[in-house]
């Protein structure tokens, strides 16, 4: 039934298919825009962080004791007369349950929504054992009816149109329906369902807690079948991950808190099912349930052990971060997970379906960090898809031509600065203005999406000496850090930096051994190299040399500031250089802002309309929304907003290579958003989605400009000259 | 006043999720608003499976009044004949306009999940602001098995189909919440 690539070839070739799926794609953005709004509301009120906080530290204390939470349970459980199981591989589970069917004479059996149950593939195995399953969830009644997959963790059948809804449900009951009655639609589902209902003999559901003091299960629905399902028949019979383990109410009142919300934008679902014991049953001989509660372990209690990966446990499968995911948006569940969706998906499948699954569909992450970001149980989603990628290649041993290319480039700074500087020449015949006429190899007719630009002629540290005046009694002495980009591509943007920053008295220094910060290296998995790189840079730029350490590129800045740590965890002495570095670690608008404070006199009034791009790594990454858009305002620029703002360009390093698909989908629908917001320049502050923007831009014609947040500020900035001038007539003349 | 506040939060929630409600002066107004629920609706019976002593009295009365017929055990045998189910809440949860409901009983269960309209009575008194004020009250009552402990919150809902949002996919079509004034110490009518 399900299907997931074991290549990326066939991969990709899913993907297209999946992106040329026009209702797919618009039905999957207006839920996402509807998600943003009604989830804000949802928690309005409520600190977000503090309470992911507490989920994660309450989930984190129950993962680590949770064979102690199991013998709780099961004794408590098996006290008011339940029999609790333990299944220690899916086959096992489905087994076990099969065999309380046959001894309970059972022939049909309904069933609620359970995840795990479509982790152990469940039904197929009753369905092979004789015994009639039926699914109640309307969504999931629905994918079952179609012989397919759930495409969403919460909304199984999103992926579905009206129209094949009611082609179905004219196929199942012979008469037609409409597709626009939906409510005539749900009504067919409530009566051929209700009859189902009442000739079961055997209730399965899943479990969203298992509470340890008490032995009980917790079950959130929307529809009502949950309660049916665990009241009509004589047998109940719940799938539970032993993950659901928690030791208290307490702890699942503060999960149902967050989950509803984090899911559907609903302040609670409209049933929560509490269930201890063996409750009253009348169509049992003796009048109560026979109840049986099937703990799956299938790889979960070696996950728990697991210093990095432990943490994937705490997902309570609200399916936020596929709700948010740029790239779910655009090909949905069936191409974006094997049974697990969304970025807890391509963690999941490695560890509960296998390497061969999560092999090609684990590369497809932009590390944009939004599933991150709204994850209520705190999971470092980007961080743990890079550690399953990494180890798929390290297991497999057979690593792209890139990662080799990269890896010895990225060894030794001067070999690879050598080659970038040999890339200027290399491209001449290729060159025309500031974009490449030509692809270079390592690139297809498909990359073609954008222009990429030329490398620049004489790079930042070349010219860094001539450019960069000395200041005396400086009020800040500042690194900055390059990044490639800056450094070999874009150096107008640093000398835009210099000139803002020129009265300010802050003296920067370029330290000439910094290197790329590595972020490249850990996109594809090169742990090593990227520590490599860390090292290197960190033996360039000492923290305890300068005030501050500015980077001009969101993507350097959120990795030095967060994955060096990671990197260096086992190194101490360096892990304490790279905190001090991360503290003095700073962006351009905040700098601006937060340091200089600069003044609205120092610049020209009436500039332009300038839309904004909120880069990944900036607002998510550093945490940094507000000063971009105050200096706009301060700059004498009119910031108009765009619809998806901080939605990622698409641009990822080497994704935008691994999966140019997706990348020139996400950059049309941002550049279309760009283009309806009435902007005369498109603005952000990082030179990867300069790239990306710019580029996209030039190849579709555009008239919008693209530039660098440093550059549209240094052309609003009065010219020194004018400055003294100024009191009596403002001067128009720009300081470029 | 707290309670105040909470009632008005309860109230405001409510509505969000299409629970549609009423504060009423006694017992015997809710009863009264059931009956005429069911009538305008042309429903038959109203199945009411937790109530005893006076209460049971006078909704018995409405019923007679009404032209109703009254059911309160052995409801398994009539599923598909239940028009309003017809219960006492343990509590409501005024953030998210939850009712709490021992369920324990087969029968209470069955009319609250296959009755077309549920009429749910929630004395003021036992209105709290969230649910982490009942973690002890529901701890407990887990502890004591067996125990059936049900949150609703509005009526039977999907969005399953192209989501938009349709009521009434398994359970009530229709939540109906009185709110009686009063302590609620009377709700087995004792």
């Amino acid at each position: 039934m399900i299907k997931t690539a074991h290549d990326v070839t066939t991969y990709r070739k899913d993907l297209k298919k999946a992106l040329r799926n026009k209702f797919l794609g618009t039905t999957l953005d207006n839920f996402a825009t509807g998600y943003r709004t009604s989830r804000a509301a949802a928690f309005s009120g409520i600190d977000f962080d503090a309470l992911a906080r507490e989920i994660a530290a309450g989930k984190d204390q129950s993962i680590a004791r949770l064979r102690e939470l199991l013998e709780q349970f099961t004794k408590q459980a098996e006290k008011a007369g339940v029999k609790v199981h333990f299944a220690g591989t899916a086959f096992e589970a489905n087994s076990i349950i099969a065999s309380i069917a046959k001894a309970g004479g059972v022939k049909h059996i309904v069933k609620g929504k359970s995840m795990t149950a479509e982790e152990t593939f469940l039904n197929d195995h009753l369905e092979k054992e004789g015994f009639e399953v039926t699914e109640t969830d309307l969504g999931e009644w629905i994918i079952q009816l179609r012989k397919e997959g759930p495409s969403h963790m919460v909304m199984p059948a999103i992926h579905l149109s009206r129209k094949e809804v009611a082609d179905l449900f004219t196929k199942v009951t012979g008469k037609p329906h409409d597709p626009d009655d939906i409510n005539g639609m749900v009504k067919v589902a409530r009566k051929e369902l209700r009859r189902k209902f009442l000739d079961a003999e055997m209730g399965i559901s899943g479990a969203n807690f298992a509470i340890a003091e008490s032995g009980s299960i917790g079950l959130i629905t929307n529809e009502g079948n949950g309660r049916l399902v665990t009241t009509l028949p004589r047998v109940h019979v719940a799938l539970v991950g032993v993950d659901k383990l928690l030791p208290d109410m307490k702890s699942a009142l503060r999960i149902l808190m967050a989950l509803p919300r984090n899911a559907t934008g609903q302040l609670i679902s409209t049933y929560v099912t509490w269930i201890s014991g063996q409750t009253e049953c009348k169509s049992s001989p003796d009048s109560k349930k026979e109840m049986h509660i099937v703990f799956l372990d299938n790889g979960r209690l070696a996950l728990a052990g697991d210093p990095v990966f432990s943490q994937a446990l705490r997902c309570i499968r609200c399916g936020a971060c596929a709700n948010v995911c740029p790239i779910y948006k655009l090909v949905g569940g069936h191409s974006y997970g094997h049974v697990y969706i969304g970025a807890i998906g391509l963690v999941l499948t490695y560890f509960y379906h296998g390497r061969r699954n999560a092999r090609a569909i684990v590369r497809n992450c932009l590390n944009c960090q939004a599933c991150k970001s709204v994850c209520p149980a705190g999971i470092d989603l980007p961080h743990l898809i890079k550690e399953v990628h990494r180890t798929v290649l390290k297991v497999e041993g057979k690593k792209p031509f890139k990662n080799l290319l990269l890896k010895k480039a990225l060894e030794n700074r001067r070999l690879f600065h050598f080659l970038l500087r040999r890339a200027y020449l290399a491209q001449k015949p290729l060159a025309e203005g500031q974009y490449l006429r030509h692809l270079p190899f390592l690139f297809s007719e498909e990359h073609n999406f954008r222009r990429l630009p030329v490398v620049a002629k004489v790079p930042l540290r070349d010219m860094w000496e001539s450019i960069n005046q000395r200041v005396e009694n400086p009020r800040y002495r500042v690194a900055l850090f390059g990044g490639c980009l800056t450094d070999f591509v874009y150096p107008e943007q640093a000398q835009a930096l210099l000139r803002l920053c020129r009265d300010h008295g802050v003296q920067f220094e370029y330290p000439m051994e910094q290197t790329c910060c590595g972020l490249p290296a850990q996109m594809m998995g090169e742990r090593e190299t990227a520590k490599d790189v860390a090292v290197q840079n960190l033996k360039a730029v000492d923290p305890a040399d300068y005030d501050y350490i500015l980077t001009l590129c969101a993507s350097c800045g959120s990795h030095l500031k967060e994955n060096y740590l990671k990197l260096l965890s086992d190194e101490p002495a360096l892990a304490v250089k790279a905190s001090q570095l991360k503290d003095k670690l700073i962006d351009f608008s905040s700098f601006m802002i937060k340091v200089l404070k600069v003044d609205p006199e120092e610049f020209l009034k009436a500039g332009g309309k300038v839309a904004y791009h909120s880069p990944c790594h900036l607002c998510r990454g550093q945490g940094v929304t507000r000063e971009p858009r105050e200096l706009l305002s301060t700059a004498g620029l009119e910031y108009v907003p765009a619809k998806d703002e901080d939605v990622c360009c698409g641009f990822g390093g080497s994704f935008s290579i691994d999966f140019p698909e997706i990348s020139a989908e996400l950059l049309k629908r941002k550049l279309d958003n760009v283009e309806a917001s009435g902007a005369e320049t498109l603005v952000t502050d990082c030179p990867g989605c300069v790239l990306q923007l710019r580029g996209g831009m030039e190849k579709r014609g555009g008239r919008i400009k693209v530039k660098h947040i440093a550059e549209v500020v240094a052309e609003q900035k009065h010219s020194p000259q004018s400055r003294r001038d100024r009191g009596g007539k403002q001067s128009a003349e720009k300081c470029l | 006043m707290r309670q105040d506040d909470d009632l008005t939060l309860l109230k405001e929630r409510a509505e969000a999720v299409q629970t549609i409600t009423a504060e009423v002066a006694d017992f015997r107004a809710a009863c009264l608003y059931a009956v005429d629920v069911t009538v305008r609706q042309g429903g038959s019976s109203i199945a009411a499976p937790g109530l005893s002593g006076k209460n049971l009295s006078q909704l018995k009365a409405a019923c007679k009044a009404g032209g109703l017929k009254i059911l309160t055990k052995n409801l398994r045998g009539n599923i598909g004949q239940i028009s309003t189910g017809f219960t006492v809440a343990d509590w409501g949860i005024a953030e998210t306009a939850t009712l709490v409901m021992d369920s324990t009983s087969e029968d209470f269960r069955i009319a609250t999940m296959l009755c077309e309209t549920h009429v749910a009575i929630l004395p003021k008194s036992k209105i709290v602001p969230d649910a982490m004020s009942l973690e002890n009250e529901l701890s407990s009552a887990l502890k004591a098995a067996p125990r059936y402990l049900a949150f609703i919150s509005g009526a039977s809902r999907t969005a399953d189909i192209e989501r938009v949002l349709t009521i009434g996919v398994h359970g009530p079509q229709e939540l109906h919440l009185m709110i009686v004034k009063g302590t609620g110490d009377d709700k087995n009518g004792s």
